[in-house]
């Protein structure tokens, strides 16, 4: 079966707020996810991303806008009848049914004979490493083994797509790390077209062809996760996803290649989405934590005073003083010199390549 | 469909009942219910019902706590918790006139305590003192499954940090234990004032000519001098004080209810609450009212298989002989009833219960709270207004079957609708979207997830028609007939007759057939795994 695409065109969604009135919990979302391909929706609670998938699902009927699944129209279409397997966060576990009647409920909802109901739930329990397990009840299982039951039930039916809404969110942290490469590896197998949310940005980076960071009901910005990380369009996106810090600058010259500017007496290349700014105006530097270096003092490059060094492992974090600005640095351990806090550094800015945000993004 | 059904036996009845006390001939006529408020026999009625429910109310709720707070708090072993249970539960399952008849077998004239024992003569057992001892023991297991729950809900980490800032066992009981109770106690306490105002059975047997009670006086108004007004109109005078404690204690619950269950459950740690030398007195005090119970409910064993209690001790089974030749009409009719009224309480209960629950629909609130009204009015109420708004065509259906049948299932179905609700509450609606993301349609979703789920809410339901169309009196003697009869009828029969024999063996029969059915009951409950367990306990929550 070959994978089709999914396409979102402008999709609202109002509810009434006790406090707040009519609020949007999704507004003029557009989205489309190329057939296979692995699109999650990421964003704090409350910014639409799970209602978005519940339109996606029919479980929610948006108010304006219109759900394609291929090329089909599905916005008037029950849930029921939109082929999708669908992953819930509680699991959603039939709790009086057994393993093999859960995964083989949907089957047998198509009326399919018994012995392809035995065949088929015997080949997804025996793909997500569950084999034996047919006569357990879902309490008697494990939170990791409960999921893996989960994805079964949603994927012997062979959907059109997968729709994941955080489903990991209840496992303890190793388990959630194996799980993520286990969906990733299964849906690649598959070749399903899939959209998972999630509020955890590492967990949307290790899983996803493409992030679509949501807040306040809209998409704010779609892209690969380098892409994103490197060229945030705005502070919410570079707070959201990773670590950073946004340290004032003026534009100096602009020209093809990219924008130079000018941060405490030093310069630096940057790279300014469009439209491109003009000389003279402020902005502020993307800069990661990890791409600032430091060196004893009396280097070039701005002073600084090491205030605090928290020792990771196989990194340390400083904050370090830098005239009234607080920098994160991230150094990794190895080669590394270590300075103390109190001591009197040199902050090394990256060169060139560094990410740029305009007065108000 | 269902509010037809609704309108008719709850509201239709209620209103019946209410235009009978204010209307004349079709003209407002409030006269009526003026002289009997101005009536000092009728005031000292509402009076002295008051002031036993009060009373009642307060010792129950305190007996029930006694026995709560040792049954979840004093680490008693199993064995022991058990017999608590028991103890609370015999007096639920029983007819009403049990701990009655017992009291008279023991302190009655020719009681076995009063006279045989200890040699005296004319004791007069009857009034306050002995109606608010029997309506006590028969109404605190009320409050005992009230504040079990509440007490077992606490977590005992809340404790452990109370004795970690250096408080004292009595300290924590007195500032944290007893506070957290205190919306379980008022609860309680409602209930069982409830319970008691709307007793009949009790007051009409040991209260006697000096102490009369609201009840009993309409009660008597309508069978003995045929005065349907005079009952409507003391049914209404009682209706005032039982639907504000109907709708306060509404108003209790849904406020405070929640507050116990505190969400995130701590580790899971000893309970400490109660000092090892602290158990045993505790125990005492609750195993001093199980012998009590006991000891009831052996005499009454004893009553029905000798000749005539006090008098006449020989052996005999003439009673039992007696209740299944001339008295096999009315437990064919009980049982027949109780089996019509089985499968339709059920089924109504799960039906409102999931409406309720999970659909959105104008007046749901409303249909709610008109569904608890049979069950929170006193049954004499009901009962009452059942026969006046059914006396007459189109809708007479006076000495049938079916007016029992509704009585029962209108009255007693409320159990069924709140374990329903309950069930449904812990049913996450994602289960319900995970089917219909599989292809089933909502019809399929109800058949093969949500119904399997609530089935347990079905089979307590079921029971809980059963066991009071087995043991229920207040509602249904008004509505009996040469025709269908009941058992419980038949024992007030033999009572007012004195014909104590009979009556204890129908007793016994009564309890027979209840714990046999019970246990049936609870084993195929255990047949179905659910996501909340249903404790036979909300089986028998009233």
């Amino acid at each position: 079966m070959s994978a089709i695409g999914i396409r979102l065109e402008r999709l609202s969604k109002r509810f009434h707020h006790r406090v707040q009135g009519e609020v949007f919990a999704a507004r003029d979302v557009s989205l489309t996810v190329a057939a296979g391909e692995f699109v999650t929706l990421l964003g704090p609670s409350g910014c639409g991303k799970t209602t978005t998938l519940r339109m996606i699902a029919g479980f929610e009927t948006p108010d304006a806008g219109r759900v394609f699944i291929g090329d089909e129209d599905v916005t008037a279409v029950m849930a029921n009848r939109r082929n999708i397997g669908f992953v819930f966060q509680n699991y959603a576990l039939f709790p009086h049914l057994t393993v093999f009647e859960n995964v083989a409920y949907g089957l047998r909802v198509q009326g399919r004979p018994t012995a392809e109901v035995g065949r088929r739930v015997g080949d997804v329990l025996t793909l997500v490493g569950l084999q034996g397990y047919d006569r357990q009840f879902p309490q008697q299982l494990s939170g990791g083994e409960q999921q893996r039951v989960a994805l079964a039930r949603a994927i012997v039916i062979r959907p059109r797509v997968l729709l994941f809404d955080e489903p990991l969110s209840n496992l303890d942290a190793q388990l959630r790390v194996r799980m993520r490469s286990e969906i990733r590896a299964l849906q690649q197998a598959l070749s399903i077209t899939a959209v998972y949310v999630t509020h955890d940005q590492e967990e949307a980076m290790a899983i996803s062809d493409r992030i679509a960071v949501m807040n306040r009901g809209s998409i704010v910005q779609e892209g690969g996760a380098e892409t994103l990380y490197a060229r945030p369009a705005s502070e919410f996106v570079a707070r959201f996803i990773g670590r950073v810090n946004l340290v004032s600058a003026r534009v100096v010259a602009v020209d093809a290649a990219g924008v130079e500017v000018e941060v405490a007496g030093h310069r630096l290349r940057a790279v300014a989405p469009p439209p491109a700014p003009a000389p003279g105006d402020t902005v502020r530097l993307v800069l990661r934590p990890e791409t600032i270096e430091l060196a004893p003092a009396g280097g070039a490059g701005p002073a600084g005073i090491v205030t605090e060094r928290t020792f990771l492992g196989e990194k340390a974090e400083y904050q370090v003083r830098v005239g009234d600005e607080m920098l994160q640095v991230t150094r990794y351990s190895g080669a590394a010199p270590r300075f103390a806090p109190g001591s009197a550094v040199t902050v090394r800015l990256p060169a060139e390549g560094v990410g740029l945000l305009r007065e108000g993004a | 469909m269902l509010w037809a059904c609704l309108a008719l036996f709850v509201l239709f009845p209620l209103a019946a009942l209410v235009a009978r006390a204010f209307f004349e001939g079709g003209r407002f006529a409030p006269g009526a219910l003026v002289a009997v408020v101005r009536d000092p026999n009728h005031l000292r009625a509402f009076g002295n019902s008051v002031l036993l429910a009060g009373l009642v109310g307060a010792a129950g709720t305190a007996l029930g706590f006694l026995f709560a707070f040792t049954a979840v708090r004093a680490n008693l072993p199993r064995p022991w918790a058990w017999v608590l249970d028991a103890t609370a539960v015999l007096p639920l399952i029983s007819p009403p006139f049990t701990t009655a008849i017992a009291i008279i077998f023991s302190f009655g004239p020719r009681g076995l305590v009063t006279y045989q024992l200890l040699g005296l003569k004319g004791v007069g057992v009857y009034g306050l003192g002995s109606t608010f001892a029997a309506e006590t023991l028969t109404y605190f297991p009320i409050a005992y499954l009230t504040l079990k729950p509440v007490l077992a809900a606490l977590d005992p980490n809340v404790e452990d940090m109370a004795f970690s800032l250096g408080s004292s066992r009595a300290r924590v009981f007195r500032t944290v234990t007893l506070p957290l109770t205190v919306p379980g106690l008022g609860n309680a306490f409602l209930l069982v004032f409830a319970a008691s105002l709307a007793d009949f059975a009790t007051p009409l047997i040991l209260a006697g000519n000096d102490f009369p009670v609201l009840p009993t006086q309409a009660y008597l108004q309508i069978t003995g001098l045929f005065d349907f007004k005079g009952g409507a109109v003391l049914s209404f005078v009682l209706l005032v004080p039982a639907f504000a404690v109907f709708l306060l204690q509404r108003a209790w619950v849904g406020r405070r209810y929640y507050v116990t269950v505190s969400g995130k459950v701590g580790a899971q740690t000893a309970v400490k609450s109660v000092a090892a030398w602290a158990r045993w007195p505790l125990l005492a005090g609750c195993l001093t009212v199980t012998v009590v119970i006991a000891w009831f409910y052996a005499l009454l064993a004893y009553a029905s298989l000798v000749v005539a209690l006090g008098a006449n001790h020989a052996w005999t089974v003439v009673h039992y002989r007696v209740i299944f030749t001339e008295g096999v009409k009315a437990i064919r009719d009980t049982l027949i009833i109780a089996a019509l009224g089985m499968p339709l309480g059920g089924l109504y209960g799960i039906l409102l219960g999931y409406l309720v629950a999970r659909k959105v629909f104008p007046g749901r609130r409303a249909m709610e709270l008109v569904s608890m009204v049979n069950y929170a009015l006193p049954g004499t109420i009901v009962g009452i207004a059942y026969l006046i708004a059914f006396n007459d065509p189109p809708l007479a259906l006076t000495g049938t079957a079916l007016i029992i049948v509704a009585c029962y299932v209108f009255r007693y179905s409320p159990t069924g609708i709140r374990t329903t609700v309950a069930l449904l509450q812990q049913i996450d609606p994602s289960l319900e979207e995970a089917s219909s993301s599989l292809g089933a349609g909502s019809a399929t979703t109800f058949r093969r997830v949500t119904l399997p789920l609530i089935l347990p809410a079905f089979f307590a339901g079921l029971g809980v028609v059963f066991i009071r169309s087995m043991t229920a009196i207040s509602a249904t003697i008004f509505l009996i007939s040469i025709n269908w009869t009941l058992i419980t009828v038949r024992i007030l029969e033999n009572m007012t007759e004195l014909s104590l024999g009979p009556a204890a063996a129908f007793s016994m029969l009564v309890v027979a057939i209840v714990v046999v059915v019970m246990a049936a009951l609870s084993r195929l409950l255990r047949q179905f795994r659910t996501p909340g367990r249903v404790m036979v306990a909300s089986l028998l929550g009233g």
